[in-house]
């Protein structure tokens, strides 16, 4: 889809050869929402979803498995013990790809299940893991409790996806005829920085692999998230709630005759009314999701390494404990907070005389360029309107991924993965279909 | 030339219908393993159309959020147990029989049975609209009554929502509501989950209305049948789609007890 200049130029004729062949092969990009902040939070309409088997029709399971034997958890949060995982598994011999959840994702979300529901109807065997943020992991599988540095992650991820896949074969006695790898998000990160550890372990030697909304730099994409918080809504004053002002919004909305049983439908039939949620409102509701995943995460790490800041140190917490006065000091601090007093001094202390641009450029997409560029096996999905990436990032993804990157004008963070054109697109990347 | 020019109306074409829906810039960056050049949509910043103010609005997803965790809870330790307690219970009971229910069971008679028990709660639902002086969900509740117990064959069927009758679900607690009643501390019920002093009040009331209007006389039919209690706890589960651990935080307990009262607070104003 080469823009057509006015004037001659000598790659015209390229380009008009490359619009054909594109048009011909592929589906028009016609996704509906061209507001990034809407797309981010309705998705896709369903009727132009790509179709998926019904959850209940999925011959899927959710096992767990033991990571770190050491590891020692308060009452209140033992569930969360060993590590759960959800495999979906085919009668046959097939591929099997491993998932990897976005930023404070689990196994069990949403965003999850579709792209499991996906992979699986496609005849692969489907292992889904938590983000390595998220709190079920930090607590089971992040040795040092303190996710957010790539190349520590990786390495907690491939031994949970060792364990994972382990467990699952001997529980489900499905057989694996080669690996491929996908994650979301922060999830697709993560995915990028396990594939090059597995190019120097061999152990899977991941066939394909896909990158769903990668960011680029960690730092840099979680400060943007950040921001997101601070966004300035019309008619919340100083002193007033920016939940409430959002809840009598949805009040009034009813008071005008909507039905009062909440359903799936409501946010559409809200966004088609007068109340409709503006770009500040869901650039804020967005932000505040984000930071209360921050919340989740600082609350964890915190905990796992008796750091004292939310919780006091040697305080049992028993199920019966209120956990609300931690929430209400981890509340203030958001991901670059985070990164500043957990991960940073952490870091630090183990890499004497470097700097935080360092231990930036270490858990960015660009320290793995040489693995990223120009490798047939790897893929990238992203949007030129997903807020979690500066003009240099999305630059980045075009000029490394090349004809592997999947770029679309609109679908902010992830709204059109599930967008029938943009599904078949990366499915036939993943089953090794040919290239566009 | 001649080809050029065919090629070029060609991809015209194809343009026009690829951005039919869109008005987006491309640059070309870089060129393909096989020399074409490469294009992609141009980078677009959100970010920049936001008053992003980190000074001003410093405090705003703070302050709006600890006032989020001011829910008025007495019994937290207890709630907390409780709360747990049904996690567990669900996690190794509940949801296992219901997988098991649905493994052994058409689509259609899960449907089936689910439309049973929802017209069993018209009536209550019904009791309600009219002590709320709701006449006219009260009319629209006895038409669905009518319609699904009659037409609906003892309710199999809800023939009602196909003719654009949905339920119009209105329980004992939001009465009380409705003339005033506080919702009172919060109680996380075994088994039920999350509630208030009011609701939980109101939940009873219902049950009670339930047992004297013994609609069809089906509380008799269950008493006689015990195994129907089963499939109607069965049926209940499969009817709610929450699932413990689906908000992703060791704050889930704080974050469904705030979700839960606000939820209320709406049902019972409408």
């Amino acid at each position: 889809m080469t823009r057509i200049k006015p004037y001659l130029s000598p790659y015209l004729f390229a380009g008009l050869l490359f619009s054909v062949s594109h048009c011909v092969a592929a589906e028009p990009f016609a996704y509906p929402e061209t507001n990034p902040f809407m797309a981010t939070v309705a998705g896709t309409p369903e009727d132009l979803k790509a179709p998926v088997p019904d959850e209940i029709d999925v011959q899927q399971d959710d096992l767990s498995v033991r990571v770190l034997p050491d590891r020692k958890l308060p009452s209140a949060l033992s569930r969360y013990r060993d590590l759960q995982f959800r495999v979906a598994w085919q009668d046959k011999p097939a591929p099997l790809t491993f998932l990897i959840a976005g930023t404070g994702s689990g196994f069990d979300s949403a965003r999850m299940d579709y792209l499991k529901r996906l992979l699986w109807q496609a005849g692969m065997h489907v292992i889904v893991l938590s983000s390595p943020s998220n709190f079920d992991f930090i607590a089971a599988a992040s040795n040092s409790g303190m996710p957010g540095v790539g190349a520590e992650d990786a390495r907690d991820l491939h031994t949970a996806m060792t364990l994972a896949l382990q467990e699952a074969q001997d529980k489900k006695g499905f057989e694996v005829t080669e690996f491929r790898l996908a994650g979301f998000s922060l999830g697709a990160l993560h995915a990028a920085f396990v594939a090059e550890l597995d190019s120097h372990l061999g152990q899977f030697n991941f066939s394909k692999v896909l990158l769903l909304n990668p960011p680029v730099d960690l730092y840099s994409s979680v400060g943007r998230l950040d921001e997101l918080s601070y966004t300035r809504v019309d008619g919340v004053s100083d002193s007033e709630s920016f939940y409430e002002h959002i809840f009598q919004k949805l009040s009034r909305h009813f008071a005008q005759g909507g039905n009062g049983d909440i359903q799936s439908s409501l946010f559409y039939e809200i966004q088609n009314s007068p109340e409709a949620l503006t770009d500040p409102e869901l650039a804020m509701l967005i932000g505040a999701v984000f930071r209360f995943s921050a919340a989740d995460l600082n609350f964890m790490s915190d905990l796992i390494n008796n750091g004292g800041r939310f919780a006091p140190v040697g305080k049992e917490i028993k199920v019966s404990t209120s956990l609300t006065p931690y929430l209400r000091r981890a509340l203030f601090c958001d991901f670059t907070c985070y990164i500043n007093n957990q991960l940073w001094p952490a870091w630090e202390a183990k890499n004497a005389g470097r700097s935080i641009e360092d231990m930036a450029y270490e858990t960015s997409l660009r320290s793995l360029s040489s693995f990223l560029q120009g490798n047939p096996n790897v893929a990238a999905v992203s949007n030129a309107d997903d807020f979690i990436l500066t003009r240099d990032d999305y630059q980045f993804l075009a000029d490394t991924f090349g004809e592997r990157a999947y770029l679309y004008p609109h679908g902010g963070h992830g709204g059109n993965l599930d967008y029938k054109p943009v599904a078949d697109r990366y499915m036939t990347f993943l089953q090794g279909g040919a290239h566009e | 030339m001649n080809k050029a020019c065919l090629i070029g109306l060609m991809s015209c074409l194809c343009y026009n219908t690829a951005s039919a829906a869109e008005d987006t810039d491309y640059v070309s960056s870089g060129k393909s393993a096989n020399g074409s050049s490469l294009s992609f949509p141009a980078y677009h910043d959100p970010l920049t159309e936001l008053d992003l103010d980190e000074r001003d609005n410093r405090f705003q997803f703070e302050r709006s959020s600890l006032g989020a965790l001011n829910v008025q809870d007495p019994l937290e330790g207890m709630n907390r147990l409780t709360y747990r307690f049904n996690a567990e219970f669900d996690r190794y009971v509940y949801l296992p029989v219901v997988r098991g229910y649905v493994w052994a069971t058409p689509g259609f008679v899960r449907t089936g049975v689910s439309n049973v028990t929802n017209n069993l709660r018209d009536i209550p639902y019904l009791v309600n609209n009219l002590l709320q002086l709701k006449f006219e969900r009260s009319a629209q509740t006895t038409a669905r009554l009518l319609f699904n117990s009659i037409i609906g064959v003892g309710g199999m069927f809800d023939v009602a929502k196909a003719m654009d009758l949905p339920a119009q679900k209105e329980d004992f607690g939001q009465t009380l509501g409705h003339y005033g009643v506080p919702a009172g501390p919060y109680l996380v019920i075994p088994f039920l989950g999350p509630s208030s002093l009011r609701d939980g009040t109101g939940y009873a009331v219902d049950w009670m209305i339930d047992n004297g209007v013994n609609y069809m006389e089906h509380r008799d039919y269950m008493s006689d049948h015990p195994y129907t209690w089963g499939i109607w706890a069965i049926d209940l589960r499969y009817q709610t789609p929450f699932r413990y651990g689906a908000l992703d935080s060791p704050f889930e307990y704080d974050q469904v007890r705030y979700l839960y009262t606000k939820l209320r607070e709406f049902q019972v104003e409408n």
